[in-house]
């Protein structure tokens, strides 16, 4: 450590109401990162970033770029390019004067401005279409040009507020791939909002979970994904199975819970201190199907299960079963690698491995 | 469906006839070869026509008065109106709804009372039957109409847009006037245009500030009927239908002329 | 009209990040404030003391404060008018009410071409000036007119005198009247979706039972704003009743200007004007009281 980060949020809070407010929060944002606020709505996501482009005033905190203090800075002053979630092209401007605004308000040469826009045309895909007016361009052309508005004044800063969001979903994955290589290539420090977590997973080098006005956890994907630290990031990235457990037994890391319902499982426990109540966090995915036969019984944690129901997704099968008639487990497996067609009430044996068993004090 | 009722479609091309009757006559009279009020099939004559222009009394209404006051009463209203406009819909501010309610008073006061109390605040200012008393009158009923014009037009823009504009480098002030008043002119001009047509039909207003200098055409109209002067009434008011009907048609192009009321 | 906030600042923001200490809504909204004030507040005020002080006939009124001029309403000539501008004003608004719906109705459910086509045939008598319209009507009942030509055409025997009567002062009211009803409705009606009507008819109703348990009680807040609007203009006529209402069908309006600009009695004029001013007002009043209820029992 010890570089320089390129954006710092200390302390930022903002009261709505005696009894709703976001924060404090604190984070620090590396040069070049790709950065996601991941949350619901109403968590404050945005309001972090509108504070950051100073369209909300923090009622407490700092907000640094580049050691320099931003939140004193009125919002057309502070430089950091912001691309909103509902296309906001000026409608009454071509593609090109959208993608000039910036540079004309700032005195650049006419000459100049036409070679960067043209340049960012081209950067954006959309080389040509300059002359458009924005009601003659696609969704995801208007986007383009929205990023190419900020992008063209070279900020030292890219916040973007679910800029995909109003896209379809095909459309959303296409530029999801070029927004990441956009971003790689230009190595622009950016903060991404989302709520959708399959986003910040693919694209972000590090991602914020907020729930309720607080940060849960910075990490990267990952991490994030694989070791939660609350039952809520827990929940909000992938879905899991949750099962509130009691250690009753330990030898080092390795320990032996049981559930409220009475299931026994073997887990690792990594974390330090005393704890009794946890709660056991299965993904779906570690939940293995076992052949049927002798050998079963010797591997740990292997179970009998019965099939519940069956959802077919294509390249996925979801499964409900039933552990031992006392837990529920939703397990997520992939079609191709599953032996015969299941169906309800099937028997089954399912065995999951003791380190995918992750552990979360209660 | 009640909607497809022959009955329904009856009664509302009857309602129609009625509401445009006394309009169709008027016009229908103006072109009278002989001097009575009525309706003549026979034969077409512009000679009332001829007389409203002949008459100094009638033309000097409308272009030295009602044209003039009606322009000058709708660039004001237009100013003022989209400046309060532009508080009400982008501000958030103390007794915000109340201003609001205010602003929108010279609408609700009878023109008859507006007038009526402007005569006697002019009269002890001895300003009475002056030009700018009537252009004031006439601003102030006109207002009303442009702030819900342009209100209208406002809200439809995307706040947003200005936060981009604010984003990319302006200032609040020239991120407003750089990106949303483009976007307004057709509201701007709508407003105007309701306020010039507010101001040019005006009468109950009129009856109280004009003076002899400043006789406006719906006034000189008006005393020619209680004096049972010639057709020519008929031409004049001829002549301002048709300029209100032009305004109107030019305001219905650009704008949802319903949101004005 | 709803606020949309670019960004809210409060005073101590707008210090902390160096700003102007004026909002800048100050700006925009006071010049109309002042016009308001200096052009409206003010005379209305004028008009409210002058109604206290008593009219002389030298100086037109002395600053000596009197309630003989309220007094003068409660005589029996004034309480007629007050009844009769009244009276005209609830049969004007009924009948507005009765032509309205079809009206608007036709209006809210119709191609957005004959709406525009529409729209502009109901708008336009409503903006042309007042005079016009009285002239017309003129035209089609004086003994002369285009009417008793018809009846005359026909063979039928004496012509009608029509004018000078409560009667058409009413026909020339509600045709100028009319718009100002339909416009509210019509947009109430267009709120009431038409796959509402579409069900009731599924389920066995007919045109008039739709109308008469959907349609009207969906567009109550209309009707009220309808009403309100429609009560409110034709009891404070002026041109209308003095052109066509002769000597005998007088209304508030024309008593007011009578006595501004003829008899110059400033002070009893002021009087009858803050007494129209009350009736307005308590019609808003009761119009916004039945307008929430009628919303409150969506």
């Amino acid at each position: 450590m010890g570089t320089r980060a390129s954006l710092e949020i200390e302390g930022l809070v903002k009261r709505y109401s005696s009894d709703v407010q976001i924060g404090p929060v604190s984070f620090r944002v590396e040069e070049g990162e790709f950065f996601s606020l991941l949350g619901t709505s109403g968590c404050g996501k945005t309001t972090i970033l509108r504070c950051i482009a100073g369209f909300e005033t923090p009622d407490e905190g700092r907000i640094i770029l580049n050691g320099e203090r931003l939140d004193t800075k009125a919002p057309h002053k502070r430089g950091v390019g912001l691309v909103f979630q509902n296309l906001t092209l000026f409608p009454h401007l071509t593609a090109a004067q959208n993608i000039g605004f910036g540079l004309a308000l700032r005195k650049v040469p006419a000459a100049e401005v036409g070679r960067r826009v043209e340049a960012m045309l081209e950067l954006v895909g959309l080389r040509g279409l300059g002359a458009r007016m924005p009601n003659q361009l696609s969704g995801g052309q208007q986007q383009r040009v929205a990023l190419a508005r900020s992008l063209v004044l070279e900020p030292p800063l890219m916040l973007m507020d679910e800029p995909l969001s109003s896209l379809d979903l095909k459309l959303r994955l296409q530029m999801r791939e070029e927004l990441r290589q956009l971003q790689r290539r230009l190595h622009k420090t950016t903060i991404f909002v989302t709520h959708d977590q399959g986003e910040a997973l693919a694209l972000s080098d590090r991602i914020a979970v907020l729930s309720v006005g607080r940060i849960e956890q910075i990490g990267a994907p990952a991490e994030v994904y694989a070791a939660p630290v609350s039952c809520f990031v827990a929940d909000f990235i992938g879905s899991s199975n949750l099962l509130a457990s009691e250690i009753v037994a330990r030898r080092g890391e390795e320990v032996e819970i049981v559930t409220a319902a009475g299931l026994r499982l073997s887990a690792r426990w990594r974390a330090n201190g005393d704890a009794r109540a946890v709660t056991a966090l299965i993904r779906p995915d570690a939940v293995r199907l076992l052949p049927e036969g002798p050998d079963g019984a010797q591997v740990p944690n292997s179970f009998a299960a019965r099939v519940v129901d069956v959802t077919f997704l294509g390249e996925d099968i979801q499964l409900r079963v039933t552990v031992e008639e006392k837990e529920t487990l939703l397990i997520c497996q992939k079609s191709a690698g599953l032996p015969k067609a299941l169906s309800p009430s099937q028997s089954l044996r399912i065995h999951v491995e003791p380190s995918d068993i992750f552990l979360l004090s209660r | 469906m009640l909607r497809d009722s022959k009955v329904l479609k009856t009664a509302v091309v009857l309602i129609y006839m009625a509401l445009l009757a006394p309009i169709v006559v008027v016009v229908g009279v103006s072109f009278n070869p002989s001097s009575s009020y009525s309706v003549d099939l026979h034969g077409i004559s512009l000679r009332w026509y001829r007389a409203f222009f002949a008459s100094s009394a009638f033309t000097d209404s409308l272009f030295m008065v009602s044209l003039p006051v009606a322009l000058a009463s709708s660039i004001l209203a237009t100013f003022l109106g989209t400046l309060a406009a532009i508080a009400i819909v982008r501000f958030r501010f103390v007794a915000r709804e109340a201003v609001e309610a205010a602003f929108m008073l010279p609408l609700l006061i009878p023109s008859v009372l507006l007038g009526a109390a402007l005569y006697l605040f002019f009269a002890r200012l001895n300003m009475s039957g002056s030009f700018a008393a009537i252009i004031i009158g006439h601003m102030l009923i006109g207002v009303p109409y442009v702030i819900r014009v342009t209100a209208a037009g406002l809200v439809g823009i995307n706040p947003a847009i200005e936060e981009a504009a604010i984003n990319l480098g302006c200032s609040p002030a020239i991120a407003f006037i750089k990106v949303v008043l483009p976007l307004l002119r057709s509201s701007l001009f709508s407003g105007a245009i309701f306020s010039f047509i507010v101001s040019f039909s005006d009468i109950n207003v009129a009856i109280f500030l004009a003076g002899p200098r400043t006789t406006t055409l719906p006034l000189h109209i008006f005393s020619e009927i209680q004096w049972q002067g010639e057709p020519t009434i008929a031409a004049a008011s001829t002549i301002q239908i048709i300029l209100v009907t032009l305004m109107i048609l030019a305001v219905q192009k650009f704008f949802r002329i319903r949101l004005a009321f | 009209m709803s606020s949309q906030v670019i960004y809210s600042s409060s005073p101590a923001e707008r210090r902390a990040a160096g700003r102007a200490q004026v909002a800048p809504w100050v700006w925009l909204a006071g010049p109309y404030a002042l016009v308001l004030f200096l052009f409206l507040a003010i005379p209305l005020c004028n008009l409210v003391v002058l109604s206290l002080f008593r009219y002389s006939a030298t100086s037109i009124w002395t600053p000596e404060l009197t309630a003989s001029n309220y007094a003068r309403i409660l005589d029996g000539f004034y309480i007629a008018l007050t009844l009769r501008s009244l009276w005209i004003g609830a049969i004007t608004t009924a009948l507005c009410v009765v032509l309205g719906y079809p009206l608007a109705y036709f209006l809210a459910r119709c191609s957005p071409r004959a709406l525009s086509l529409g729209l502009f045939l109901l708008v336009l008598p409503l903006m042309v000036s007042t005079v016009i319209r009285a002239f017309g009507w003129i035209i089609l009942l004086g003994r002369e007119g285009a009417i008793n030509s018809l009846l005359r055409a026909l063979g039928i025997g004496e012509p009608l005198g029509m004018l000078y009567s409560e009667g058409s002062v009413i026909v020339a009211l509600v045709q100028y009247v009319l718009p100002l009803m339909v416009l509210p409705l019509m947009a109430a009606i267009e709120r009431i979706p038409l796959s509402l009507e579409e069900a009731a008819v599924n389920l066995g109703s007919s045109a008039a039972t739709v109308f008469r348990r959907l349609i009207f009680p969906l567009s109550l807040p209309g009707l009220v704003s309808g009403i309100l609007l429609s009560f409110t203009v034709s009891i404070s006529v002026v041109v209308t009743p003095a052109l066509l209402g002769g000597r005998k069908v007088r209304m508030f309006g024309n008593e007011i200007y009578d006595q501004v600009v003829t008899a110059n009695n400033w002070p009893f004029a002021s009087s009858l004007a803050v007494m129209m001013i009350l009736l307005t007002f308590l019609a808003i009043a009761l119009g916004l009281a039945a307008g929430a209820r009628a919303g409150r029992r969506r």
